[in-house]
Protein backbone atom coordinates (compact mmCIF):
# COMPACT_ATOMS: atom_id res chain seq x y z
CA UNK A 1 0.00 0.00 0.00
CA UNK A 2 2.61 2.33 -0.49
CA UNK A 3 1.10 3.97 -3.44
CA UNK A 4 -1.14 5.63 -0.78
CA UNK A 5 1.98 7.73 0.26
CA UNK A 6 3.09 8.58 -3.31
CA UNK A 7 0.14 10.07 -3.62
CA UNK A 8 -0.22 12.14 -0.63
CA UNK A 9 3.25 13.59 -1.65
CA UNK A 10 1.37 14.97 -5.61
CA UNK A 11 -0.30 18.23 -4.16
CA UNK A 12 0.32 18.88 -8.21
CA UNK A 13 -2.62 16.31 -8.36
CA UNK A 14 -5.04 19.45 -8.30
CA UNK A 15 -2.96 21.66 -10.75
CA UNK A 16 -4.82 19.31 -14.02
CA UNK A 17 -7.96 19.43 -12.44
CA UNK A 18 -7.97 23.11 -12.73
CA UNK A 19 -6.76 23.41 -16.38
CA UNK A 20 -8.26 21.23 -18.00
CA UNK A 21 -11.57 23.01 -16.14
CA UNK A 22 -9.91 26.10 -17.51
CA UNK A 23 -8.95 25.31 -21.08
CA UNK A 24 -11.52 22.57 -21.08
CA UNK A 25 -9.60 19.82 -22.49
CA UNK A 26 -10.34 16.76 -24.63
CA UNK A 27 -9.07 13.64 -23.01
CA UNK A 28 -6.85 12.89 -25.44
CA UNK A 29 -4.73 15.59 -24.04
CA UNK A 30 -5.41 14.56 -21.28
CA UNK A 31 -4.02 11.24 -21.36
CA UNK A 32 -0.77 12.68 -22.79
CA UNK A 33 -0.36 14.62 -19.24
CA UNK A 34 2.10 12.34 -17.23
CA UNK A 35 0.73 11.88 -14.22
CA UNK A 36 -2.93 12.58 -15.05
CA UNK A 37 -2.81 10.41 -17.39
CA UNK A 38 -5.25 6.98 -17.61
CA UNK A 39 -4.63 3.48 -18.19
CA UNK A 40 -8.03 2.18 -20.61
CA UNK A 41 -9.38 0.28 -17.96
CA UNK A 42 -9.02 3.59 -15.39
CA UNK A 43 -10.32 5.75 -18.13
CA UNK A 44 -13.24 3.53 -18.50
CA UNK A 45 -14.28 4.15 -15.01
CA UNK A 46 -13.26 7.76 -14.97
CA UNK A 47 -11.09 7.72 -12.24
CA UNK A 48 -7.15 8.54 -12.56
CA UNK A 49 -4.12 6.39 -13.01
CA UNK A 50 -2.92 6.86 -8.98
CA UNK A 51 -6.70 6.54 -8.00
CA UNK A 52 -7.07 3.25 -9.70
CA UNK A 53 -3.74 1.87 -8.67
CA UNK A 54 -4.73 2.54 -4.99
CA UNK A 55 -7.64 0.67 -5.38
CA UNK A 56 -5.93 -2.55 -6.74
CA UNK A 57 -3.41 -2.52 -4.09
CA UNK A 58 -5.75 -2.50 -1.26
CA UNK A 59 -7.65 -5.08 -3.47
CA UNK A 60 -4.80 -7.10 -3.19
CA UNK A 61 -3.55 -6.55 0.36
CA UNK A 62 -6.81 -8.20 0.98
CA UNK A 63 -6.53 -11.11 -1.28
CA UNK A 64 -3.21 -11.80 0.29
CA UNK A 65 -4.48 -11.21 3.78
CA UNK A 66 -7.28 -13.61 2.93
CA UNK A 67 -5.06 -15.97 1.64
CA UNK A 68 -2.28 -15.89 4.33
CA UNK A 69 -4.63 -16.22 7.31
CA UNK A 70 -5.86 -19.48 5.77
CA UNK A 71 -2.07 -20.81 4.91
CA UNK A 72 -1.15 -20.47 8.51
CA UNK A 73 -3.92 -21.98 9.89
CA UNK A 74 -5.83 -21.27 13.18
CA UNK A 75 -6.19 -23.57 16.59
CA UNK A 76 -9.30 -25.28 16.65
CA UNK A 77 -11.20 -23.60 20.02
CA UNK A 78 -14.42 -24.34 21.51
CA UNK A 79 -17.11 -22.71 20.47
CA UNK A 80 -20.27 -21.58 21.80
CA UNK A 81 -23.69 -24.02 21.06
CA UNK A 82 -24.26 -24.38 17.61
CA UNK A 83 -20.96 -23.28 15.95
CA UNK A 84 -18.99 -27.09 16.19
CA UNK A 85 -19.40 -27.07 12.19
CA UNK A 86 -16.14 -24.37 11.99
CA UNK A 87 -16.10 -23.85 8.37
CA UNK A 88 -19.91 -22.16 8.56
CA UNK A 89 -19.11 -21.06 12.03
CA UNK A 90 -16.18 -18.92 10.44
CA UNK A 91 -18.19 -18.07 7.32
CA UNK A 92 -20.70 -16.18 9.44
CA UNK A 93 -19.49 -15.01 12.00
CA UNK A 94 -18.92 -10.77 11.65
CA UNK A 95 -17.49 -10.72 15.09
CA UNK A 96 -20.24 -9.00 16.46
CA UNK A 97 -19.97 -9.47 20.34
CA UNK A 98 -23.82 -10.59 20.75
CA UNK A 99 -23.07 -14.06 21.82
CA UNK A 100 -20.30 -12.80 24.28
CA UNK A 101 -22.74 -10.15 25.76
CA UNK A 102 -25.76 -12.39 25.63
CA UNK A 103 -24.09 -15.32 27.81
CA UNK A 104 -26.07 -15.31 31.09
CA UNK A 105 -23.17 -17.37 32.67
CA UNK A 106 -20.50 -14.72 31.31
CA UNK A 107 -18.66 -18.60 29.78
CA UNK A 108 -18.55 -16.93 26.01
CA UNK A 109 -15.48 -14.55 25.99
CA UNK A 110 -13.69 -13.18 22.31
CA UNK A 111 -10.76 -15.21 21.35
CA UNK A 112 -7.03 -13.35 22.07
CA UNK A 113 -4.89 -12.87 18.91
CA UNK A 114 -2.96 -15.50 20.54
CA UNK A 115 -5.21 -18.04 18.86
CA UNK A 116 -4.70 -16.53 15.46
CA UNK A 117 -6.11 -13.51 13.48
CA UNK A 118 -8.64 -15.68 12.18
CA UNK A 119 -9.86 -16.67 15.62
CA UNK A 120 -9.11 -13.42 17.27
CA UNK A 121 -12.60 -11.90 18.48
CA UNK A 122 -14.48 -14.51 17.30
CA UNK A 123 -16.45 -16.28 20.45
CA UNK A 124 -15.46 -19.20 22.16
CA UNK A 125 -15.74 -20.66 26.04
CA UNK A 126 -13.80 -19.76 28.94
CA UNK A 127 -14.72 -21.99 31.20
CA UNK A 128 -12.93 -20.65 34.29
CA UNK A 129 -15.69 -17.80 34.06
CA UNK A 130 -18.36 -19.96 33.79
CA UNK A 131 -20.27 -23.06 32.16
CA UNK A 132 -23.10 -23.80 29.60
CA UNK A 133 -26.01 -24.81 30.85
CA UNK A 134 -27.75 -24.11 27.35
CA UNK A 135 -29.90 -21.64 29.41
CA UNK A 136 -31.75 -23.74 31.16
CA UNK A 137 -31.80 -21.94 34.09
CA UNK A 138 -32.40 -18.68 32.82
CA UNK A 139 -33.68 -19.00 29.53
CA UNK A 140 -35.92 -22.23 29.38
CA UNK A 141 -33.20 -23.90 27.34
CA UNK A 142 -32.70 -21.33 24.18
CA UNK A 143 -28.89 -20.92 24.65
CA UNK A 144 -28.85 -16.87 24.14
CA UNK A 145 -25.67 -16.97 22.00
CA UNK A 146 -27.32 -19.18 19.28
CA UNK A 147 -30.62 -17.23 19.39
CA UNK A 148 -29.05 -13.73 19.55
CA UNK A 149 -26.48 -14.58 16.55
CA UNK A 150 -27.67 -12.50 13.30
CA UNK A 151 -25.77 -14.34 10.89
CA UNK A 152 -26.41 -17.47 11.94
CA UNK A 153 -22.78 -18.39 12.93
CA UNK A 154 -24.41 -20.18 15.85
CA UNK A 155 -27.05 -22.23 14.42
CA UNK A 156 -28.86 -24.88 16.56
CA UNK A 157 -31.67 -27.40 15.21
CA UNK A 158 -34.91 -26.64 16.23
CA UNK A 159 -35.89 -28.90 19.57
CA UNK A 160 -32.09 -29.40 19.92
CA UNK A 161 -31.55 -30.96 23.67
CA UNK A 162 -28.51 -30.57 25.20
CA UNK A 163 -27.52 -34.24 25.01
CA UNK A 164 -27.55 -33.84 20.92
CA UNK A 165 -25.15 -30.11 21.24
CA UNK A 166 -21.57 -31.45 21.87
CA UNK A 167 -19.68 -28.38 22.53
CA UNK A 168 -16.44 -30.30 23.11
CA UNK A 169 -15.07 -33.14 25.30
CA UNK A 170 -13.73 -33.39 28.94
CA UNK A 171 -10.37 -34.16 28.88
CA UNK A 172 -7.96 -34.86 31.89
CA UNK A 173 -5.00 -34.31 32.69
CA UNK A 174 -3.60 -37.09 35.44
CA UNK A 175 -0.54 -35.91 35.90
CA UNK A 176 -2.10 -32.79 37.45
CA UNK A 177 -5.17 -34.35 39.12
CA UNK A 178 -5.46 -33.93 42.51
CA UNK A 179 -7.59 -37.43 42.26
CA UNK A 180 -4.99 -39.50 40.75
CA UNK A 181 -1.88 -38.21 42.85
CA UNK A 182 -3.53 -37.78 46.24
CA UNK A 183 -6.80 -39.91 45.96
CA UNK A 184 -10.04 -38.47 47.09
CA UNK A 185 -11.38 -35.99 45.56
CA UNK A 186 -14.37 -36.36 43.14
CA UNK A 187 -15.44 -32.50 42.86
CA UNK A 188 -15.95 -32.93 39.02
CA UNK A 189 -17.35 -36.33 39.62
CA UNK A 190 -20.39 -35.14 41.87
CA UNK A 191 -20.52 -32.02 39.78
CA UNK A 192 -21.14 -33.66 36.05
CA UNK A 193 -24.86 -32.95 35.50
CA UNK A 194 -24.05 -35.64 32.79
CA UNK A 195 -22.93 -38.54 34.86
CA UNK A 196 -20.38 -38.30 31.94
CA UNK A 197 -17.27 -38.44 34.65
CA UNK A 198 -17.38 -41.56 37.02
CA UNK A 199 -14.92 -42.92 39.31
CA UNK A 200 -12.74 -46.68 37.86
CA UNK A 201 -12.04 -49.52 40.51
CA UNK A 202 -9.64 -47.51 41.93
CA UNK A 203 -11.49 -44.53 42.68
CA UNK A 204 -10.14 -42.94 40.11
CA UNK A 205 -12.07 -39.98 37.88
CA UNK A 206 -12.29 -41.20 33.97
CA UNK A 207 -14.77 -39.27 31.34
CA UNK A 208 -16.98 -41.33 29.32
CA UNK A 209 -16.85 -39.99 26.18
CA UNK A 210 -20.15 -40.91 24.80
CA UNK A 211 -21.86 -39.09 27.64
CA UNK A 212 -19.64 -35.76 27.41
CA UNK A 213 -20.87 -33.14 25.49
CA UNK A 214 -18.52 -30.19 26.56
CA UNK A 215 -20.97 -28.24 29.11
CA UNK A 216 -17.55 -27.71 31.40
CA UNK A 217 -18.78 -27.71 34.63
CA UNK A 218 -16.09 -29.95 35.70
CA UNK A 219 -13.44 -27.51 34.73
CA UNK A 220 -15.47 -24.63 36.35
CA UNK A 221 -15.37 -26.17 39.33
CA UNK A 222 -11.71 -28.57 39.09
CA UNK A 223 -9.97 -26.94 42.34
CA UNK A 224 -6.20 -28.13 41.06
CA UNK A 225 -5.19 -24.70 39.86
CA UNK A 226 -7.19 -22.64 42.01
CA UNK A 227 -5.03 -20.95 44.87
CA UNK A 228 -1.79 -23.39 44.36
CA UNK A 229 -1.13 -25.60 41.73
CA UNK A 230 -0.90 -29.45 42.50
CA UNK A 231 2.00 -29.82 40.18
CA UNK A 232 4.43 -27.16 39.74
CA UNK A 233 4.50 -27.80 35.93
CA UNK A 234 0.59 -27.58 35.32
CA UNK A 235 -0.16 -25.00 33.17
CA UNK A 236 -4.25 -25.33 33.34
CA UNK A 237 -6.92 -27.38 35.60
CA UNK A 238 -6.56 -31.26 35.66
CA UNK A 239 -10.13 -31.38 33.78
CA UNK A 240 -10.36 -29.12 30.49
CA UNK A 241 -12.97 -28.78 28.02
CA UNK A 242 -11.82 -28.80 24.34
CA UNK A 243 -12.54 -29.69 20.98
CA UNK A 244 -13.79 -32.80 20.73
CA UNK A 245 -11.62 -33.98 17.56
CA UNK A 246 -8.39 -32.10 19.97
CA UNK A 247 -9.41 -35.38 22.42
CA UNK A 248 -9.91 -37.74 20.30
CA UNK A 249 -6.57 -36.64 19.12
CA UNK A 250 -5.24 -36.97 22.42
CA UNK A 251 -6.52 -40.34 23.38
CA UNK A 252 -5.49 -42.04 19.95
CA UNK A 253 -1.83 -40.56 20.82
CA UNK A 254 -1.68 -42.11 24.01
CA UNK A 255 -3.56 -45.52 22.75
CA UNK A 256 -0.56 -45.35 20.02
CA UNK A 257 2.04 -45.34 22.89
CA UNK A 258 0.49 -48.63 25.00
CA UNK A 259 -2.06 -46.33 26.80
CA UNK A 260 -1.78 -43.81 29.58
CA UNK A 261 1.07 -43.94 32.34
CA UNK B 1 -28.21 36.12 7.07
CA UNK B 2 -29.01 34.16 10.16
CA UNK B 3 -26.26 34.22 13.62
CA UNK B 4 -23.78 31.53 13.14
CA UNK B 5 -25.14 28.69 14.80
CA UNK B 6 -23.18 28.01 18.44
CA UNK B 7 -22.35 24.52 18.07
CA UNK B 8 -19.84 23.84 14.98
CA UNK B 9 -21.04 20.90 12.67
CA UNK B 10 -17.73 19.60 13.87
CA UNK B 11 -18.34 19.46 17.45
CA UNK B 12 -22.07 17.79 16.79
CA UNK B 13 -20.16 14.93 14.94
CA UNK B 14 -17.75 14.51 17.49
CA UNK B 15 -20.72 14.18 19.90
CA UNK B 16 -23.00 11.94 17.73
CA UNK B 17 -20.09 9.48 17.53
CA UNK B 18 -18.91 9.54 21.33
CA UNK B 19 -22.34 8.91 22.22
CA UNK B 20 -22.72 6.22 19.84
CA UNK B 21 -19.54 4.44 21.20
CA UNK B 22 -20.43 5.19 24.72
CA UNK B 23 -23.45 3.43 24.31
CA UNK B 24 -22.37 0.33 22.77
CA UNK B 25 -19.20 -0.07 24.91
CA UNK B 26 -21.28 0.71 27.87
CA UNK B 27 -24.49 -1.94 26.97
CA UNK B 28 -21.57 -4.69 26.17
CA UNK B 29 -19.85 -3.87 29.56
CA UNK B 30 -22.90 -4.14 31.93
CA UNK B 31 -25.51 -6.49 32.53
CA UNK B 32 -28.26 -4.22 31.44
CA UNK B 33 -31.54 -4.70 29.59
CA UNK B 34 -29.28 -3.94 26.29
CA UNK B 35 -27.39 -7.07 27.02
CA UNK B 36 -26.44 -9.10 24.21
CA UNK B 37 -27.26 -5.86 22.10
CA UNK B 38 -23.48 -6.32 20.29
CA UNK B 39 -20.96 -3.79 18.95
CA UNK B 40 -21.73 -1.74 15.85
CA UNK B 41 -21.10 -4.42 13.61
CA UNK B 42 -24.66 -5.79 14.45
CA UNK B 43 -26.47 -3.32 17.31
CA UNK B 44 -29.67 -4.07 18.57
CA UNK B 45 -31.76 -5.33 21.09
CA UNK B 46 -33.02 -9.00 20.82
CA UNK B 47 -33.42 -10.11 17.69
CA UNK B 48 -33.75 -6.98 16.28
CA UNK B 49 -30.05 -5.89 14.90
CA UNK B 50 -28.76 -3.67 11.93
CA UNK B 51 -25.97 -5.93 11.08
CA UNK B 52 -23.12 -4.67 9.16
CA UNK B 53 -24.05 -3.93 5.34
CA UNK B 54 -20.40 -5.11 4.01
CA UNK B 55 -20.32 -8.07 7.09
CA UNK B 56 -24.26 -8.96 6.24
CA UNK B 57 -22.78 -9.49 2.11
CA UNK B 58 -19.37 -11.50 3.37
CA UNK B 59 -21.15 -13.71 5.53
CA UNK B 60 -23.46 -14.64 2.92
CA UNK B 61 -21.03 -15.04 -0.10
CA UNK B 62 -18.65 -16.65 2.52
CA UNK B 63 -21.62 -18.99 3.91
CA UNK B 64 -22.53 -19.59 0.25
CA UNK B 65 -26.57 -19.28 1.35
CA UNK B 66 -29.38 -16.88 2.44
CA UNK B 67 -29.08 -15.42 5.86
CA UNK B 68 -32.74 -14.23 6.19
CA UNK B 69 -32.11 -11.70 8.71
CA UNK B 70 -28.72 -10.95 7.58
CA UNK B 71 -30.90 -9.89 4.15
CA UNK B 72 -33.74 -8.36 6.23
CA UNK B 73 -30.97 -5.67 8.18
CA UNK B 74 -29.25 -4.75 4.37
CA UNK B 75 -33.21 -3.69 3.13
CA UNK B 76 -33.06 -1.94 6.76
CA UNK B 77 -29.73 -0.31 5.70
CA UNK B 78 -31.00 0.80 1.98
CA UNK B 79 -33.97 2.45 3.89
CA UNK B 80 -31.24 4.41 6.04
CA UNK B 81 -29.43 5.12 3.12
CA UNK B 82 -32.50 6.36 1.33
CA UNK B 83 -33.62 8.87 4.15
CA UNK B 84 -29.50 9.45 5.28
CA UNK B 85 -27.19 9.14 2.51
CA UNK B 86 -24.01 8.07 3.69
CA UNK B 87 -24.36 10.25 6.96
CA UNK B 88 -23.01 6.83 9.11
CA UNK B 89 -19.60 7.92 8.12
CA UNK B 90 -19.84 11.29 8.97
CA UNK B 91 -21.75 11.00 12.51
CA UNK B 92 -21.45 6.74 13.98
CA UNK B 93 -18.11 5.84 12.58
CA UNK B 94 -15.70 5.80 15.22
CA UNK B 95 -12.96 6.64 12.54
CA UNK B 96 -12.97 9.40 11.78
CA UNK B 97 -13.14 10.85 15.14
CA UNK B 98 -10.01 9.01 15.53
CA UNK B 99 -8.29 10.38 13.13
CA UNK B 100 -8.66 13.83 14.51
CA UNK B 101 -7.62 12.73 17.48
CA UNK B 102 -4.33 11.53 16.17
CA UNK B 103 -3.24 13.82 13.68
CA UNK B 104 -0.85 12.29 10.99
CA UNK B 105 2.43 13.89 10.02
CA UNK B 106 0.08 16.09 7.58
CA UNK B 107 -2.78 16.47 10.09
CA UNK B 108 -3.82 19.90 10.84
CA UNK B 109 -3.72 20.91 14.81
CA UNK B 110 -5.95 24.04 14.01
CA UNK B 111 -9.73 24.68 13.94
CA UNK B 112 -9.78 22.82 10.60
CA UNK B 113 -8.63 19.60 12.26
CA UNK B 114 -10.77 16.09 11.05
CA UNK B 115 -10.36 17.54 7.96
CA UNK B 116 -6.94 16.77 5.88
CA UNK B 117 -4.47 18.82 4.87
CA UNK B 118 -5.30 21.00 1.80
CA UNK B 119 -2.21 19.95 0.22
CA UNK B 120 -2.16 16.50 0.72
CA UNK B 121 -5.61 15.29 -0.90
CA UNK B 122 -4.62 14.48 -4.67
CA UNK B 123 -5.96 11.62 -6.19
CA UNK B 124 -9.63 12.59 -6.72
CA UNK B 125 -11.84 11.26 -9.46
CA UNK B 126 -11.78 14.44 -11.22
CA UNK B 127 -8.64 15.31 -12.88
CA UNK B 128 -7.84 14.01 -15.80
CA UNK B 129 -10.98 12.48 -16.00
CA UNK B 130 -12.39 12.33 -19.43
CA UNK B 131 -15.44 14.10 -20.41
CA UNK B 132 -16.48 11.58 -22.13
CA UNK B 133 -20.64 11.21 -22.70
CA UNK B 134 -20.20 6.91 -22.91
CA UNK B 135 -22.98 5.01 -20.98
CA UNK B 136 -20.16 3.13 -18.91
CA UNK B 137 -18.46 6.47 -18.10
CA UNK B 138 -21.80 7.96 -16.99
CA UNK B 139 -22.79 4.85 -14.82
CA UNK B 140 -19.66 5.28 -13.20
CA UNK B 141 -19.87 8.91 -12.67
CA UNK B 142 -23.05 8.65 -11.27
CA UNK B 143 -21.93 6.56 -8.10
CA UNK B 144 -18.56 8.42 -8.23
CA UNK B 145 -16.41 5.53 -8.93
CA UNK B 146 -13.27 5.50 -6.99
CA UNK B 147 -10.65 3.84 -5.54
CA UNK B 148 -12.91 2.45 -2.55
CA UNK B 149 -15.18 0.03 -5.21
CA UNK B 150 -11.89 -1.79 -6.24
CA UNK B 151 -11.36 -2.64 -2.50
CA UNK B 152 -14.81 -3.70 -1.36
CA UNK B 153 -14.42 -5.53 -4.45
CA UNK B 154 -10.77 -7.19 -3.49
CA UNK B 155 -12.81 -7.91 -0.22
CA UNK B 156 -15.45 -9.63 -1.52
CA UNK B 157 -13.47 -12.08 -4.12
CA UNK B 158 -11.13 -12.68 -0.77
CA UNK B 159 -14.15 -13.45 0.79
CA UNK B 160 -15.73 -15.78 -1.77
CA UNK B 161 -12.32 -17.78 -2.20
CA UNK B 162 -11.39 -18.21 0.96
CA UNK B 163 -14.82 -18.46 2.78
CA UNK B 164 -14.56 -16.03 5.83
CA UNK B 165 -15.54 -12.45 6.04
CA UNK B 166 -11.94 -10.69 5.21
CA UNK B 167 -12.56 -7.27 5.74
CA UNK B 168 -13.95 -8.51 9.59
CA UNK B 169 -10.41 -8.90 10.59
CA UNK B 170 -9.31 -5.57 9.75
CA UNK B 171 -12.75 -3.26 9.94
CA UNK B 172 -11.27 -0.06 12.05
CA UNK B 173 -14.81 0.19 13.71
CA UNK B 174 -14.57 -3.64 14.76
CA UNK B 175 -11.57 -2.74 15.90
CA UNK B 176 -12.08 -0.23 17.93
CA UNK B 177 -14.95 -1.61 20.10
CA UNK B 178 -12.52 -5.08 20.46
CA UNK B 179 -9.84 -2.90 21.78
CA UNK B 180 -12.15 -0.92 23.93
CA UNK B 181 -13.91 -4.41 25.47
CA UNK B 182 -10.26 -6.13 25.72
CA UNK B 183 -9.31 -2.86 27.74
CA UNK B 184 -12.43 -4.03 30.00
CA UNK B 185 -11.74 -7.34 30.24
CA UNK B 186 -8.42 -6.60 31.10
CA UNK B 187 -9.84 -4.87 34.13
CA UNK B 188 -12.87 -7.47 34.65
CA UNK B 189 -11.15 -10.50 34.57
CA UNK B 190 -7.74 -9.96 34.07
CA UNK B 191 -7.21 -11.26 30.65
CA UNK B 192 -3.74 -9.53 29.42
CA UNK B 193 -3.53 -10.69 25.55
CA UNK B 194 -1.42 -9.49 22.70
CA UNK B 195 -4.80 -8.02 21.66
CA UNK B 196 -4.28 -4.66 23.61
CA UNK B 197 -1.64 -3.94 22.13
CA UNK B 198 -2.09 -5.41 18.71
CA UNK B 199 -5.64 -4.14 17.74
CA UNK B 200 -4.69 -0.60 18.60
CA UNK B 201 -1.51 -0.40 16.22
CA UNK B 202 -3.35 -2.14 13.59
CA UNK B 203 -5.73 0.92 14.05
CA UNK B 204 -3.17 3.03 13.97
CA UNK B 205 -1.85 1.94 10.95
CA UNK B 206 -4.77 2.29 8.78
CA UNK B 207 -5.91 5.90 10.15
CA UNK B 208 -3.31 7.72 11.24
CA UNK B 209 -0.32 5.95 8.10
CA UNK B 210 -3.54 5.97 5.63
CA UNK B 211 -4.71 9.38 5.78
CA UNK B 212 -7.32 8.92 3.42
CA UNK B 213 -8.44 5.43 4.49
CA UNK B 214 -12.22 7.31 4.94
CA UNK B 215 -12.48 8.58 1.35
CA UNK B 216 -9.98 6.07 -0.61
CA UNK B 217 -9.60 2.66 0.88
CA UNK B 218 -12.77 1.91 3.15
CA UNK B 219 -14.46 -0.72 1.27
CA UNK B 220 -17.74 -0.17 3.77
CA UNK B 221 -17.81 3.20 2.72
CA UNK B 222 -17.73 2.43 -0.62
CA UNK B 223 -20.96 0.09 -0.08
CA UNK B 224 -22.84 2.73 2.40
CA UNK B 225 -21.83 5.26 -1.07
CA UNK B 226 -23.32 2.56 -3.24
CA UNK B 227 -26.54 2.69 -1.23
CA UNK B 228 -26.29 6.67 -0.70
CA UNK B 229 -27.09 6.57 -4.86
CA UNK B 230 -30.92 5.86 -3.50
CA UNK B 231 -30.46 8.73 -1.09
CA UNK B 232 -33.42 11.48 -1.00
CA UNK B 233 -33.59 12.62 1.69
CA UNK B 234 -31.55 15.22 3.67
CA UNK B 235 -30.01 15.85 0.55
CA UNK B 236 -27.76 19.08 0.67
CA UNK B 237 -28.86 22.25 -0.91
CA UNK B 238 -27.55 24.98 -2.11
CA UNK B 239 -29.82 28.53 -2.73
CA UNK B 240 -28.82 30.14 -5.87
CA UNK B 241 -30.05 33.32 -4.54
CA UNK B 242 -27.99 33.22 -1.36
CA UNK B 243 -24.49 31.92 -2.77
CA UNK B 244 -22.24 35.47 -3.10
CA UNK B 245 -20.74 33.63 -6.23
CA UNK B 246 -24.50 33.29 -7.99
CA UNK B 247 -25.52 37.00 -6.93
CA UNK B 248 -22.36 38.84 -6.75
CA UNK B 249 -20.01 37.48 -8.78
CA UNK B 250 -17.65 37.14 -5.82
CA UNK B 251 -14.92 34.05 -6.62
CA UNK B 252 -15.86 32.28 -3.38
CA UNK B 253 -15.88 28.14 -3.55
CA UNK B 254 -15.54 28.15 0.31
CA UNK B 255 -18.19 25.78 0.53
CA UNK B 256 -15.98 22.93 -2.09
CA UNK B 257 -13.18 23.98 -0.45
CA UNK B 258 -14.61 22.69 2.98
CA UNK B 259 -15.57 19.75 1.84
CA UNK B 260 -11.58 18.88 1.80
CA UNK B 261 -12.39 14.97 2.73
CA UNK B 262 -14.75 13.83 -0.11
CA UNK B 263 -14.64 16.90 -2.44
CA UNK B 264 -18.25 17.14 -2.89
CA UNK B 265 -19.46 20.41 -4.54
CA UNK B 266 -22.45 21.52 -2.95
CA UNK B 267 -22.87 23.92 -6.00
CA UNK B 268 -22.49 20.99 -8.35
CA UNK B 269 -20.13 22.85 -10.18
CA UNK B 270 -16.84 21.82 -10.04
CA UNK B 271 -16.37 19.21 -12.70
CA UNK B 272 -13.57 17.75 -10.74
CA UNK B 273 -16.12 17.40 -7.62
CA UNK B 274 -17.21 13.67 -6.48
CA UNK B 275 -21.37 12.64 -6.50
CA UNK B 276 -23.28 13.54 -4.21
CA UNK B 277 -23.53 9.98 -3.01
CA UNK B 278 -20.00 10.33 -1.70
CA UNK B 279 -21.02 13.45 1.00
CA UNK B 280 -21.51 12.27 4.64
CA UNK B 281 -23.36 15.26 5.48
CA UNK B 282 -21.00 16.56 7.79
CA UNK B 283 -22.30 19.87 7.27
CA UNK B 284 -18.65 21.51 6.92
CA UNK B 285 -19.79 22.90 3.64
CA UNK B 286 -23.15 24.49 5.86
CA UNK B 287 -20.50 26.05 8.33
CA UNK B 288 -18.51 27.26 5.77
CA UNK B 289 -20.67 29.65 3.65
CA UNK B 290 -20.69 33.22 5.11
CA UNK B 291 -23.82 33.52 2.91
CA UNK B 292 -25.72 30.57 4.64
CA UNK B 293 -26.55 28.95 1.19
CA UNK B 294 -26.32 25.51 2.15
CA UNK B 295 -28.54 23.42 3.99
CA UNK B 296 -29.48 19.75 4.77
CA UNK B 297 -33.24 19.99 3.98
CA UNK B 298 -35.05 16.75 5.22
CA UNK B 299 -36.59 17.54 1.09
CA UNK B 300 -34.96 19.68 -1.43
CA UNK B 301 -36.79 20.94 -4.37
Amino acid sequence: MTSSKRTDACPEDQAPAALQAAAGDSPQASAGHGEGGLRPAARAAGITRRSFALGCTGAAALLALGGAVQAFGSDALVRPPGGQDEGAFIAACIRCDKCIQACPEGAVVPAPLEKGLLNARTPTLDFKLGWCDYCEGSHAGVPQCAALCPTEALRLPSGARPEDVVIGKAYIVREWCLAWRLKNCRICVDACPYDAIELNGDGLPVVLLDKCNGCGLCENLCISMIGTRIVDKATDRAVTVRPTAVVEGLLAREAGVGGRP
Amino acid sequence: MRPRPRIKAKDLRALAIITVVAVIAVAGMFNSALSGAGNLSSFGYGLISAVCPLGAVEAMIAANTVIPRALLSLGVVLLLAVLFGRAFCAWVCPAPLLQRWFPGRRGTKNGSSGQDGPDGEGGQPGPGAPASDSRAYRLMRSVGFDSRYIVLGGALVSTAAFGFPVFCLVCPVGLVFATIFAVFRLFAFGELTVTLLAFPIILVLELVVFRKWCTRICPLGALVSLMAAANRFFRVSWDESKCLEATQGMRCSLCHKACSREKVDPRGKEPAARGPNSCTKCRECTDACPAKAISFPFLSE
